[in-house]
């Protein structure tokens, strides 16, 4: 069985602490995503969970078995490479094969299962040949193959589309989608790239510096980030941030004064807002309402166009922080302009500018993001 | 990498060698016209080369069909190849004694079997080391420098050191009394002399080979052995399978290498045996031309010049089975 449990895992090496007490659970069967800048610990994550990497502290239950002092290949668990690592003198075929040769078992039993997980991924024309006579993408197929073929418990990916172009990128985070939907094996995949995290995942771990940021899935993470490094981490660009003040505290929406006599709504939870008290608004880039009258003063400073959408660049008057502003269809303000924005209600995220977590939101306000998104 | 700063000064001294530079290579590349400048460059390389290797070679093959026992050309008169045929005269090769120049075909064999010994010891001392420096290990420099430091030794060194060591009233034998075995007088007897030159020779020349081999296991990417332990290799697959196939190329020019400088013993095998005793146990092919032809007196230049010529043959032929190996493990 494919689950995991992660209980208060350390690393360090030597006097650097990279991974402080993680704690982790994953169900059976889901497609994990971890995420974060570079340097944060995904990839050491990733490699304590295969073995290949001793914890400082901690425990690491698969499928409630206690594996710590258990080695990469009685956890059962396959790792694909971000270099691949496929040997390079042998075949695909011995490639695939080289894994259950060395679990001794039957030739037969062998060639089905090549057979089988070359038809899945289309690369019996290649079985004959050796790594450097294949491209980058089907190397990358032989990767993903050679790990199919042990039937592990748990899948862990570490960046495999770090190395193919844009397009192939597309076409194999769709073709490894697939293929967890195919096998319902529990997959573990490291990225810094938050649009595979978003498409791929049923649950995001988001790191930073070596800490679990927040745990959920896309969109919980993408509505209700629980702090200001999930909100501007996940999203692109990046979540826009007005300082502000609290004005009133009411039982269904505080409201927030960040200047220009326009007050915002935003409902959080009123036990933990105080009158007063400073905060920052964070509003993403879709979720301004452009108009005529009422809203932010928004001084055009330029716009990319991409056919679709628009996303327009610029200021609040007499500011200096830039804000950028989605707009869907062909859009093409002047340099100069000046712009009304509103942001939409129910989309006003609100931080806490010290500890930089997001206030609790009233409960009507979660369930009314779903809806919405 | 550098700072600024240490740019700028590299720059500038570039700047002012090439100022010095420029006006004659000009004038010399008008002189001789673009696409012959090449060759000026290499002209200096070329001609040393020339002089201490091309020339003395060219003269070794034309010695090869002279006779006499003079030194220069106009005082030895042309004999064919004779020399040849004295050398290669044999009833039975397989007995040296049958042989006209009995010397050489003791050496020849002598020299065979040190190759062969000489080769597979040195060959898995070398591997074998270098498999346990590769391994993350404390005071992994300072054990790569022991091994390699006999390299640095002179052969003469190497053949004193080990002589003193091995010698009636030696270390060994001190210590072999300490443990009340009786003491060997190791130099003068067949069996213990030859497995001692082998031994001394591996001892010196292990570290390079060494040092070959390690070079080709830290160019083995580390993920590899990262996807075998997933991949539940044992340690022995794991070297069966994916070490040794991928040092492969290494191994290879460590082997012709190796056979290349074995066929070529002389100098502290010579120091060490007391110039190939006892008897003719030690004595190699070098030896019995440096006998011929500086040794007590025989100046027998066209024999020495043929053997050697016979030996140069051999080993051309090794240095293009390497070649040829070599360009297909790469393609
Ligand atoms: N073997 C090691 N020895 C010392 N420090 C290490 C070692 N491996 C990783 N680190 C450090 O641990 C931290 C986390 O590294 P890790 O490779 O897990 O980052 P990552 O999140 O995968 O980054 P990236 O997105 O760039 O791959 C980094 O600061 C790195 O320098
Ligand atoms: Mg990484």
């Amino acid at each position: 069985m494919g689950n995991l449990k992660l209980t208060s895992v350390t690393k360090s090496f030597g006097a650097l602490t990279v991974l402080h007490d993680i704690d982790l659970t994953i169900d059976n069967g889901k497609f994990v995503v971890f995420v974060g800048p570079s340097g944060c610990g995904k990839s050491t994550l990733l490699r304590i969970i295969a073995g290949l990497e001793d914890i400082s502290a901690g425990g690491i239950e698969i499928g409630g078995r206690d594996v710590v002092q258990l080695s990469p290949a009685e956890r059962k668990i396959a790792m694909v490479f971000q270099s691949y690592a496929l040997y390079p003198h042998m075949s695909v075929r011995k490639n695939l094969a080289f894994g259950l040769e060395n679990l001794k078992f039957k030739r037969s039993e062998i060639d089905t299962r090549i057979a089988e997980a070359a038809r899945m991924l289309a690369i019996e024309p290649y079985l004959e040949r050796k790594p450097r006579q294949l491209s980058g993408g089907q190397r990358q197929r032989v990767a993903i193959g050679r790990a199919i073929v042990r039937n592990p418990d748990i899948f862990l990916f570490d960046e495999p589309l770090s190395n193919l172009d844009a397009a192939l990128r597309v076409q194999t985070r769709a073709e490894i989608t697939r293929l967890h939907r195919q096998l319902r094996t529990t997959m573990i995949y490291v990225t810094h790239d938050q649009v595979e995290a978003m498409t791929m995942a049923d649950e995001i771990v988001v790191l930073n510096g070596g800490r679990i940021e927040q745990v959920g899935t896309p969109l919980e993470l993408f509505d209700n980030p629980r702090n200001l490094f999930v909100a501007g981490f996940l999203g692109s660009p990046r979540m826009n941030m007005l300082k502000g003040k609290v004005t009133a505290v009411g039982e269904a929406a505080a409201v927030i004064d960040v200047g220009y006599g326009v007050p915002l709504k935003a409902r959080i939870d009123p036990a933990a807002a105080k009158v007063g008290q400073a905060v920052l608004v964070g509003i993403r880039p879709a979720h301004f309402a452009i108009g005529d009258s009422e809203g932010l003063p928004f001084v055009v400073q330029y716009h990319e166009s991409l056919g679709t959408e628009t996303y327009v660049y610029g200021t609040l008057e007499g500011r200096d922080e830039q804000i950028i502003v989605h707009q869907a269809g062909h859009f093409a303000p002047e340099r100069g302009a000046l712009l009304r924005i509103m942001p939409l209600p129910g989309r006003v995220h609100v931080f806490d500018p010290d500890s930089g977590l997001a206030l609790p939101r009233t409960i009507e306000q979660r369930s009314a993001a779903h809806e919405h998104a | 990498m550098s700072t600024p700063k240490a740019t700028d000064l590299g720059g500038r001294a570039l700047d002012f060698v090439m100022g010095i530079v420029e006006a004659p290579i000009n004038g010399f590349e008008r002189l001789m016209g673009r696409k012959r400048m090449p060759y000026l460059f290499l002209a200096p390389n070329l001609i040393l080369f020339g002089i201490f290797t091309f020339l003395p070679i060219a003269i070794a093959v034309g010695y090869a069909f002279t006779g006499g026992t003079g030194l220069f050309v106009s005082e030895r008169p042309f004999v064919g190849f004779d020399n040849f045929r004295q050398l290669l005269q044999c009833e039975d090769y397989f007995r040296p004694g049958s042989c006209r120049e009995s010397l050489f075909w003791t050496a020849v064999w002598n020299t065979l079997w040190f190759v062969g010994f000489n080769v597979t010891a040195t060959l898995l001392v070398a591997l074998v080391t270098a498999l346990i420096l590769n391994r993350a290990m404390a005071a992994r420099g300072f054990f790569r420098a022991m091994f390699f430091y006999p390299v640095l030794l002179s052969p003469v060194v190497i053949g004193l050191i080990w002589k003193w060591f091995l010698d009636r009233n030696g270390l060994l034998n001190a210590f072999l009394q300490m443990l009340g075995v009786p003491p060997e007088i190791f130099l003068l007897e067949v069996g213990w002399s030859r497995f001692f030159v082998v031994v001394v020779s591996v001892w010196f020349h292990m570290g390079f080979y060494t040092l070959i081999l390690l070079a080709g296991l830290q160019a083995i990417p580390k993920d590899l052995y990262e996807a075998a332990a997933i991949d539940a290799a044992s340690p022995r697959r794991t070297l069966l399978r994916i070490t040794l196939p991928l040092l492969g190329p290494n191994l290879l020019v460590v082997l012709i290498l190796l056979m290349i400088r074995s066929v070529q013993i002389f100098d502290e095998a010579w120091v060490l045996t007391n110039g190939g005793g006892p008897g003719t146990a030690n004595s190699f092919i070098v030896q019995y031309i440096y006998q011929m032809a500086f040794g007590s007196d025989l100046r027998l230049f066209g024999l020495a010049s043929a053997a050697s010529v016979l030996m140069g043959l051999v080993l051309l032929a090794l240095t293009l089975i390497q070649l040829r190996l070599g360009r297909k493990m790469e393609s």
